[in-house]
C-alpha cells in the first residue's frame, strides 16, 4: 500500500514502517508469563489443580475439567462429598465476598464423568515392568494402584473384605456417600488396569510372600480396630465403627430412644447421625469443649441441625448395664492450659461425678492399627515422607494412608497413594537416593500435596511455588457475587432416611460458581495483556499461548498489572 | 511452542515513537478496530504526528494525511470530498486531533465542519495537556493541575471546557465519550460513529499520559479506569445534540484518582472537596438530560 503512491505527488509521502524502531532497546523491565500457585491448590491435599479445573468448568468444558481432576484424584465424586476441603479455606475470593465451592463443584463434575461413563486416561509413560502389591483396598491402596499404573507400573491390591472401598465403604454412612457412587469410581479404577482382589485376608506370612513375588509391597490396612476407652463396664459399650459397617451391611440392630456417642470426631458423629436415622434421639458426650471437637465443623453444625444433641467437658468414667438400659458415670470437666498436642486440655472440674441414663451408649473416638505389621517399624533404610513411609531393603516396602498420614481424611490418603507410587517409581528408576529429590520436585507450592502432572512434567511443572495472594488480584475486574447456595434437604427430612442429604448443583449454578474463580495464578485467556498492549507486542500462538516480541516492548508494565490474576511478572533487564 | 502467531497486530506497525504506556497508542488499537481498514486519518500537530511516523515512517497500515495544528477538520472534510468525487463513499475520515488540536488551536475548523455538518469522525484523544511539547497547559487541563505553565502554587484554577457541550450544541448526529480502560465500550462507540453516516461525529477519548501526569506507565490503564469510575470522566452518548444516554456510572470518590497522579498531589482535602463537587454536578447535570430524554421519547411514541 505504502510503496504503490505515485512519486509525482507535491508531497512527501512515507515508504517505510515504523518496524525499524526496535523499542526493545529503551526497556530497562521486561515482562514474562510466570503462571503461579493457587492457595486453594496447595492446601489440598491430593494437590488438585483447582484454578484449572475451575476454569475449564466456567466454560462448560466439563469433561477436560473431570480429566484433569483425574490427574491427581481418581476420585471426584466420592472426594465431592467427603472431603473436609480445605481448599475453601484457603481461597482468594473469600477476601472479596465469598470463597468459591470448590468442594460442591467438585463433586457436579465428578457426578458429570460419572453420568458420562468416561473412562480414566491412559498412563502417558510406557510401562516399567515392575509391580506392585498393595494392601487394603481403602482409598489410599486405591489412589496408590492408580497412580502407579499412570506412571506405567502394575498394580494388584488384595482387600480382607468381600468389597473394595475401605473406610469409603464401611465408615462413611450412605447418606454422605451412596455406595453406588462409590462402586461407580472404584470399578472406573479397576478398568484403568488396576488389579483388585477380595476375601484375600493378608497375613505376616502372606505379607512375606507378597514381598518375595512383587517388586514392591504397600501396606495400607488403614485403622480397622476401635481404641478403647479403659473405663470400666467397657463391655457394655457398643463399638461405633463395628455398627456403622453393620448398618452397611444391613445387620445391625435398630436402636430407639436416647441414646449416647462418646466422642468428638468424625466417627461419632458419623454414628450419632446413623442412630437419628435409625429413629433413636443421640446425645454426643465429649470431654472437651465442642470447638475442640477433631471432627469437621460442616459436619457437627449438619449433626446439630438435624437434632444431634451435643453436651461438651463430660468425661466418661464407667459404664454398667441397668435393666433393658446403661448407666453412664460422666467427670464434669474443664478447659485447662493448652496440652503438648497444641490443643486445649480438658481437666475435672470441682464437681461430683454425674449419672446419666441411656438405652444404649456408643463409642466413636477414633481407631487403631488392627495388627502391629500394620504400621511401619524402626528399621534401617526408612524414608518417613510427609504421607507415606518407604523402607528400601530388603524388599521395598511401603506404608500409606491413616496409619502414617497426620491428618486422616479421604483427601489425605489419596495423596498418601500418590506420594508412594511417585516414590516407589523413583526407586525404581532411580534408587533410594532418587526418592526424596522426586517427592520435592512435586510439590504444589510449598506443599506438603503432591502433583502427579508435575512429576511427569506436565504444564503445571512451569508455575512458581510462589502462591497467588489476594493483594496480587486486580479486584477491578471482579464485581461482588454471591456464592452459590449448595442444595440440601431440610434437616428434618435428611434427618427421616438415608438419602443423600446435601444434593448436586444444578448447571446454571455451577457454571456461575465456577466463573466466580480468580483462577489465580493461570492464564484464562481473558487477553487483557494484548488488548491493552500499547504497542501490540503480545503474540498467540496456535495453542493459544502468548508471549512477548521483546524487539518492540518498552517495558511499560501495563500487561503485568492489568493481568487480573498474577500471571505476569516485570523483570529486570540483566545489563 | 509453535511459532507466534503475528496476524492480530491489527492495523498499526509496532515500532512507534509512543512513551511507554502511552494511552493515544491504546486508543488508536482499539479505534481502528471499530474503524477498519477502509480508513484514511488525518492528523495535526499533536503527540500522534510523531507516533504516527516521523518521515518517511508509518506506524499505521491505513493512509494517514498529516495536517496543521488548526486544521484537522477542515483537511478531513476536503479528504472526503476528494473521496466523493472518485465514486468512494465506502472510506471513512477521521481526524485524530490531541485536545490542543480540538480544545484550542483546532476548535475553529472543528466548529465550522460540525456546522456544515461534514461527513467525518472528529477524534479528540485528550490527554489535558500539550504533552508533545511538554506538558504545557490546555483549555482541556482540568481543575487543580499542575503544568509546566501552571506551577508551584500557580496550579490551574480554571475548570476544563466542556467540548462535548459545545459539540452537542451543534446538533450533530452523534457525539459520545470513551475511555481506553473500558474496550468494549470504546470499540462499540468508534463502529457506530463509522456506521453513522452522512455527519460529523465527535468522539472524545480519554487518554491517559503516564509522563505528562506523574504516574507509573504501568498504571496508565488503572488511572484512565479510575476517571470513569470516579466520574471524573463520564462514559455517555448524545444523538442529535438532544438526545444523551450515560453509560456507566462510577462508584468512587475522585480522591482515589487525584491522589495517584504527581500532577494533582498538592492538593489539599478541601481542593478535593470541592472537585468532587463539581462532579456530582456534572454528572447531576447529565443525568437530567438523559431523564429529559426519556421524557421526551415517551412524549413521542404517546404522540405516535
Amino acid at each position: 500500500m505504502i510503496a504503490s503512491l505515485r512519486p509525482t505527488l507535491l508531497f512527501p509521502v512515507t515508504r517505510t514502517s515504523t518496524e525499524a524502531n526496535r523499542t526493545g532497546s529503551w526497556r530497562f523491565v521486561r515482562p514474562v508469563y510466570r503462571f503461579k500457585t493457587a492457595p486453594c491448590s496447595a492446601a489440598c491435599p491430593a494437590g488438585i489443580d483447582i484454578p484449572t479445573v475451575e476454569m475449564l468448568a466456567s466454560r462448560g468444558q466439563l469433561y477436560d475439567a473431570w480429566a484433569h481432576i483425574c490427574r491427581e484424584n481418581p476420585f471426584p465424586a466420592v472426594c465431592g462429598r467427603v472431603c473436609f476441603h480445605p481448599c475453601e479455606n484457603a481461597c482468594n475470593r473469600a477476601e472479596l465476598d465469598a470463597s468459591i465451592a470448590i468442594n460442591a463443584l467438585e463433586r457436579y463434575i465428578g457426578d458429570a464423568g460419572l453420568m458420562a461413563h468416561s473412562p480414566l486416561a491412559a498412563p502417558e509413560v510406557a510401562p516399567l515392568q515392575r509391580r506392585v502389591a498393595i494392601v487394603g483396598a481403602g482409598p489410599a491402596g486405591l489412589a496408590a494402584g492408580y497412580f502407579l499404573t499412570q506412571l506405567g507400573i502394575a498394580a494388584e491390591i488384595f482387600e480382607s473384605s468381600e468389597e473394595p472401598g475401605g473406610v469409603l465403604r464401611w465408615g462413611i454412612p450412605s447418606y454422605r456417600l451412596p455406595k453406588s457412587v462409590l462402586a461407580a469410581e472404584i470399578a472406573r479404577i479397576e478398568k484403568a488396569g488396576v488389579g483388585i482382589h477380595c476375601g484375600r485376608a493378608i497375613t505376616p506370612d502372606a505379607l512375606n510372600e507378597l514381598a518375595a513375588r512383587y517388586d514392591a509391597v504397600l501396606v495400607g490396612a488403614g485403622l480397622a480396630a476401635t481404641l478403647r476407652l479403659n473405663i470400666s463396664g467397657e463391655a457394655s459399650i457398643v463399638d461405633g465403627l463395628a455398627f456403622l459397617r453393620d448398618v452397611q451391611t444391613g445387620s445391625a440392630p435398630v436402636v430407639s430412644g436416647e441414646v449416647a456417642v462418646i466422642g468428638g470426631g468424625n466417627t461419632a458423629i458419623d454414628v450419632a447421625r446413623t442412630l437419628l436415622r435409625q429413629g433413636a434421639r443421640p446425645t454426643i458426650v465429649y470431654r472437651r469443649r465442642r470447638q475442640d471437637m477433631p471432627a469437621f465443623g460442616h459436619e457437627i453444625a449438619a449433626a446439630e441441625a438435624e437434632g444431634v444433641r451435643i453436651v461438651e467437658l463430660m468425661a466418661p468414667v464407667s459404664v454398667a448395664a441397668d435393666g433393658d438400659g446403661v448407666r453412664l458415670e460422666v467427670q464434669p470437666m474443664t478447659a485447662a492450659e493448652v496440652g503438648s498436642d497444641g490443643r486445649v486440655r480438658a481437666v475435672p472440674a470441682k464437681q461430683p461425678p454425674q449419672t446419666l441414663r441411656f438405652n444404649r451408649v456408643f463409642s466413636g473416638i477414633g481407631a487403631e492399627v488392627a495388627e502391629p505389621w500394620h504400621r511401619p517399624g524402626d528399621e534401617a533404610d526408612t524414608i518417613r515422607l510427609s504421607h507415606c513411609v518407604i523402607r528400601c531393603a530388603p524388599h521395598a516396602m511401603g506404608y500409606i494412608g491413616d496409619p502414617v498420614t497426620a491428618e486422616n481424611s479421604v483427601a489425605h490418603a489419596i495423596g498418601s497413594g500418590k506420594q508412594a507410587a511417585i516414590a516407589l517409581h523413583a526407586l525404581f528408576t532411580g534408587g533410594p537416593e532418587a526418592v526424596l529429590p522426586a517427592v520435592e520436585r512435586c510439590r504444589v507450592g510449598p506443599g506438603p500435596a503432591l502433583s502427579l502432572e508435575i512429576y511427569l512434567n506436565g504444564e503445571r511443572s512451569h508455575r512458581t511455588s510462589r502462591m497467588v495472594t489476594f493483594a496480587d488480584i486486580n479486584t477491578d475486574y471482579f464485581s461482588r457475587a454471591a456464592r452459590c447456595v449448595i442444595p440440601a434437604l431440610a434437616p428434618a427430612a435428611a434427618a427421616a432416611g438415608f438419602q443423600e442429604a446435601v444434593t448436586t448443583l444444578r448447571p446454571r449454578e455451577a457454571l456461575a460458581e465456577a466463573a466466580r474463580c480468580f483462577n489465580c495464578g493461570i492464564c484464562n485467556d481473558c487477553d487483557n495483556c494484548r488488548i491493552f498492549c500499547p504497542e501490540q507486542t503480545i503474540l498467540v500462538d496456535a495453542g493459544g499461548r502468548r508471549s512477548v516480541d521483546l524487539d518492540y516492548c518498552k517495558g511499560c508494565g501495563i500487561c503485568t498489572v492489568e493481568c487480573p490474576r498474577c500471571a505476569m511478572d516485570m523483570e529486570e533487564e540483566s545489563a | 511452542m509453535s511459532e507466534p502467531i503475528n496476524a492480530d497486530r491489527g492495523l498499526t506497525y509496532p515500532g512507534n515513537l509512543g512513551c511507554p504506556g502511552c494511552g493515544a497508542s491504546i486508543a488508536i488499537n482499539h479505534a481502528l478496530k471499530g474503524l477498519g481498514e477502509k480508513t484514511v486519518l488525518v492528523i495535526p500537530a499533536s503527540c500522534f504526528a510523531i507516533m504516527a511516523g516521523p518521515y518517511p515512517m508509518t506506524a499505521l497500515k491505513v493512509p494517514i494525511l498529516h495536517t496543521a495544528f488548526a486544521t484537522a477538520a477542515v483537511t478531513a472534510a476536503g479528504v472526503r470530498a476528494g473521496l466523493d468525487m472518485q465514486g468512494d463513499n465506502e472510506t471513512t475520515v477521521v481526524a485524530w486531533a490531541g485536545d490542543g488540536g480540538t480544545f484550542d488551536i483546532g476548535i475553529q475548523s472543528l466548529s465550522g465542519a460540525a456546522e456544515r455538518n461534514d461527513d467525518i469522525i472528529f477524534v479528540c484523544y485528550d490527554n489535558e495537556a500539550y504533552m508533545n511539547t511538554g506538558v504545557q497547559r490546555s483549555s482541556a487541563t482540568p481543575y487543580g493541575t499542575r503544568t509546566t505553565t501552571t506551577p508551584g502554587t500557580g496550579w490551574k484554577r480554571t475548570r476544563k471546557k466542556n467540548i462535548m457541550e459545545i459539540m452537542a450544541a451543534h446538533r450533530i448526529p452523534y457525539a459520545a465519550t470513551a475511555n481506553i480502560a473500558f474496550p468494549d465500550d470504546f470499540i462499540r462507540k468508534f463502529t457506530k460513529a463509522r456506521e453513522t453516516r452522512g455527519g460529523t461525529r465527535f468522539i472524545h477519548v480519554f487518554s491517559s499520559c503516564p509522563t505528562g501526569w506523574g504516574v507509573a506507565s504501568s498504571l496508565a490503564i488503572k488511572i484512565a479506569r479510575l476517571a470513569t469510575r470516579t466520574n471524573i470522566f463520564p462514559l455517555y452518548e448524545i444523538e442529535n445534540g438532544t438526545d444523551w444516554t450515560l453509560n456507566m456510572e462510577g462508584d468512587l470518590p475522585v480522591g482515589d484518582y487525584l491522589g495517584l497522579q504527581g500532577r494533582f498531589r498538592h492538593l489539599s482535602p478541601e481542593d478535593l472537596e470541592q472537585i468532587q463537587r463539581e462532579v456530582e454536578a456534572n454528572l447531576a447535570l447529565i443525568q437530567e438530560r438523559v431523564a429529559a430524554t426519556r421524557v421526551r421519547r415517551a412524549h413521542l411514541k404517546l404522540e405516535a
